[in-house]
């Protein structure tokens, strides 16, 4: 096999300049033409393997994954929908019909995992953020019940007291599901992006219609991306 | 063809050239003993050494340009630094200039100047094929082994000494090829000039008296190989210090030679023909008289080589541990006259081993060359153990052995294997990371927070944006208090918080100097700056898995 030496050196993942001192002492199975490294195809994967080497051609990237896809809000927003008039006086009670009222949660099961998630959760630690607002979420992914990512936002048909950090009765959930942790972080940074933001927070006291919202949050996702 | 197969066959090539130099260099000596033994009646012919060796190192440093020096250990510094690769000129250059030297009388060895040509050879017809470093030093090594079996008549001896010395490195890979040329080393050597053993003698009957003397014996080896290698060493610091040209020096320093040599003719020279006398035992002097021997051939070896002249230890080594054995034979028969030792010829080949052990500190070179030359076999028990016995005290009082102390010394003893070799083999520019954000000295600490976000370092260099000069590095560590405070942000600028006056590294430094730097001043990572330019940083993390790479790459065949 031929390779040019620069693709060589990328293919065993090593600097030119050792690869080039490699062959000229003699230590890895090549022989050097020019700037074109000549050498077997099986001889030297073998090679490499005994080294702790790996050598992969380009074509064949390495098994590593690419990155996960990461959500935009729009589209966790799409998934866990937006719901109206969420009843109940106590935490317990809005979570309990929040979780019911969510579309795209599963079989029975998997809804009352992640009702008693939710609400372990909650009793750790109020998730009320401040400014009316809480995001209800599982303390740990919930990777095994078949729940896909997604964020549901639930607007409470009263004010209700949430224990939140600043004190005031909260007025919206938005209820956080995700796969990984990374995912979940990913999600929430979005989120509170957007509520640092006092036109959205004006918007969600006047519980929007739900394209209102969508429309919103796209634009948050366009700043977000523009920003990277 | 294939590889090991190709080398083998060259190896055969430069083991047959090698012996064929060995073969020459030897008739030259004789040719010039012959020519010059009808002069030697004359008192005035002390000089004659002294121009022996002045236009040795003439011909050294004016006509060839090599500086002067034995050549084993330029040998050595050759392979374990750049692969083995010498020059042509080398393959002839200390043959003339040690026939001058040892010719004219000098207190010097033929073997050191012809593995020299030899291990040139070997290079050269390394390059002649473009083959590999590693292939390369193995040729060197053939080369070497081909010239030491030649002049010796001494296969194995050669092999060993190739082993041990040159090559340091126990390897069926080398071993292979240079056994094969030391084969033909010897082989040319034997049509040419005969199968001779250069010092034959009556069998031995050895006991276990014998046996236990060699214990003294050792003793004795090793204190006289230390003697010689400090005299070697001051000779040649006496000698640098007198304000005279080089020649000058050479000259000065063969004439004391030749002025021993008046009286004391055995020292002269490389001395074989008194060794052949003291094992066939009919060397006659008594022991005052060896014991001066020892001391004069020890300064007439010190005043050829430590002033100027060219040539080889081994020889004297030879004639010095000889006339060791002696003494000690003479000082046991005088101490206890009924002792019904062994006749003093085998303590003569003992007291060889001893010192060829004791100065190269290389045992098993001093076991099996003395067997050879010696076809004496039956000796071997006591000689195992002088030889290991004198190795082990020298190696405690000069751990460096007269080979390797110059390199020592230069901090360039880099025997394959070793962390020393890995890391002279890894260079600042294999191991440079280059991934790091550079930023500008006017950036406001805000405006870094942003970069800090995007990164996945924990330095970051401030470069100017113009010039592209370095000015400083900016450690999150160093930092960290000031991240948190949104006062700062609009407040600070980057010039303000980057540490300006820090441990840089050049590309072309010494690896192991830099981590040496590192280590001291209990540092993780150093910026590579050249020519005032960022090149990247220098990280300890990084060295682990590139170190080990080059460990396994190194080592695992």
């Amino acid at each position: 096999m031929e390779l040019k030496l620069n693709e060589f050196a990328r293919c065993l993942q090593m600097p030119v300049t050792t690869i080039e001192r490699w062959i000229r002492q003699g230590r890895i199975p090549v022989k050097k033409v020019g700037d074109t490294c000549v050498f077997s195809d099986t001889a030297l994967k073998k090679w490499a393997r005994t080294h702790n080497l790996s050598f992969c051609f380009p074509g064949e990237k390495q098994e590593e994954k690419p990155d996960p896809k990461m959500e935009t809000l729009s589209e966790a927003i799409d998934r866990g929908g937006i719901y109206y008039d969420i009843a109940g006086d106590t935490v317990e009670q809005i979570i309990d019909s929040a979780v019911s009222a969510m579309q795209q949660v599963g079989s029975g099961s998997a809804r009352q995992v992640l009702y008693d998630s939710l609400v372990a959760r909650e009793q750790m630690m109020s998730t009320g953020i401040g400014n009316g607002v809480a995001v209800p979420h599982p303390r740990t992914p919930l990777n095994s019940s078949g729940i896909a990512d997604q964020m549901a936002a639930c607007f409470l048909e009263k004010p209700v007291d949430f224990k939140a950090v600043d004190k005031k009765p909260v007025h919206v959930l938005f209820v956080l599901v995700a796969t990984t942790a990374r995912q979940h972080l990913h999600l929430l940074s979005r989120l509170s992006f957007c509520l640092r933001d006092a036109s959205f927070l004006a918007l969600l006291d006047q519980k929007p219609e739900p394209e209102t919202l969508k429309n919103k949050m796209a634009e948050f996702d366009q700043q977000l991306d523009n920003g990277q | 063809m294939d590889d090991r197969l190709l080398l083998i066959a060259i190896g055969a090539l430069v083991g047959v050239c090698s012996g064929l130099a060995a073969v020459a260099l030897n008739t030259g000596l004789h040719f010039m003993a012959g020519a010059l033994s009808g002069l030697r009646a004359h008192w005035w012919l002390f000089v004659l050494p002294g121009i022996g060796a002045m236009l040795s190192s003439l011909f050294l440093e004016k006509v060839v340009r090599e500086g002067a020096g034995h050549g084993v250990p330029e040998v050595v510094y050759s392979v374990s630094r750049h692969g083995g690769l010498m020059r042509l000129r080398s393959a002839f250059s200390r043959l003339i200039s040690s026939c001058l030297t040892i010719g004219s009388g000098g207190s010097a060895g033929p073997e050191a100047p012809v593995v020299m040509s030899g291990a040139s050879i070997g290079s050269n017809v390394a390059q002649f094929f473009s083959l590999n470093e590693r292939q390369r030093i193995a040729l060197v090594g053939c080369g070497s082994a081909g010239a030491l079996a030649a002049i010796f008549n001494a296969p194995i001896a050669g092999l060993v000494f190739t082993i041990e010395i040159i090559v340091g490195e126990w390897s069926a890979r080398n071993i292979v090829p240079i056994a094969v040329a030391s084969v033909a080393g010897a082989q040319v050597s034997r049509l040419l000039q005969g199968n001779q053993i250069a010092f034959t003698h009556l069998r031995f009957d050895v006991g276990i008296t014998a046996t236990l003397a060699a214990i003294g014996l050792a003793v004795v080896t090793a204190l006289v190989s230390i003697a010689l290698t400090r005299a070697l060493r001051e000779s040649h610091h006496v000698s640098a210090k007198f304000p005279l040209p080089f020649w000058v020096r050479a000259f000065l320093g063969g004439c004391v030679v030749g002025a021993i040599g008046l009286m004391l003719p055995e020292v002269l020279g490389e001395g074989y023909h008194s060794i052949r006398q003291m094992v066939e035992g009919s060397f006659t002097p008594g022991l005052g008289l060896v014991l001066l021997l020892v001391a004069a051939k020890i300064a007439a070896t010190a005043f050829t080589l430590g002033w100027g002249g060219s040539g080889g230890i081994f020889a004297p080594c030879l004639v010095i541990g000889s006339f060791s054995g002696l003494m000690y034979h003479r000082l046991l028969e005088m101490l206890w006259p009924g002792l019904s030792l062994v006749n003093e010829g085998c303590f003569a080949l003992l007291g060889m081993a001893g010192l060829v052990s004791g100065i190269l500190q290389a045992p098993l070179t001093g076991i099996f060359l003395i067997v050879e030359i010696t076809g004496g076999y039956e000796t071997i028990l006591p000689l195992i153990l002088v030889s290991a016995l004198s190795t082990t005290i020298c190696h405690a009082w000069e751990p460096a052995s007269f080979y390797f102390r110059d390199l020592v010394e230069k901090g360039q003893y880099l025997r394959p294997r070793t962390d020393a070799k890995v890391l002279a083999d890894l260079s600042i520019a294999e191991l440079v990371e280059t991934d790091c954000k550079t930023v500008p000295r006017s950036m406001r600490l805000g405006e870094f927070i942003r970069v800090i976000q995007q990164s996945h370092r924990n330095y970051f260099p401030v470069v100017d944006p113009e010039t592209g000069k370095f000015e400083g590095m900016i450690h999150l560590d160093d930092i960290r208090p000031y991240l948190f405070d949104p006062l700062l942000y609009e407040t600070v600028f980057l010039e303000q918080i980057m540490e300006a006056d820090v441990e840089t590294v050049d590309i072309h430094d010494e690896l192991s100097g830099v981590l040496d730097k590192m280590d001291a001043k209990g540092l993780f990572s150093m910026p590579v700056v050249s020519t005032d330019r960022f090149m990247g940083m220098i990280s300890k993390a990084t060295l682990l898995d590139k170190y080990r790479n080059e460990l396994m790459v190194q080592t695992l065949h």
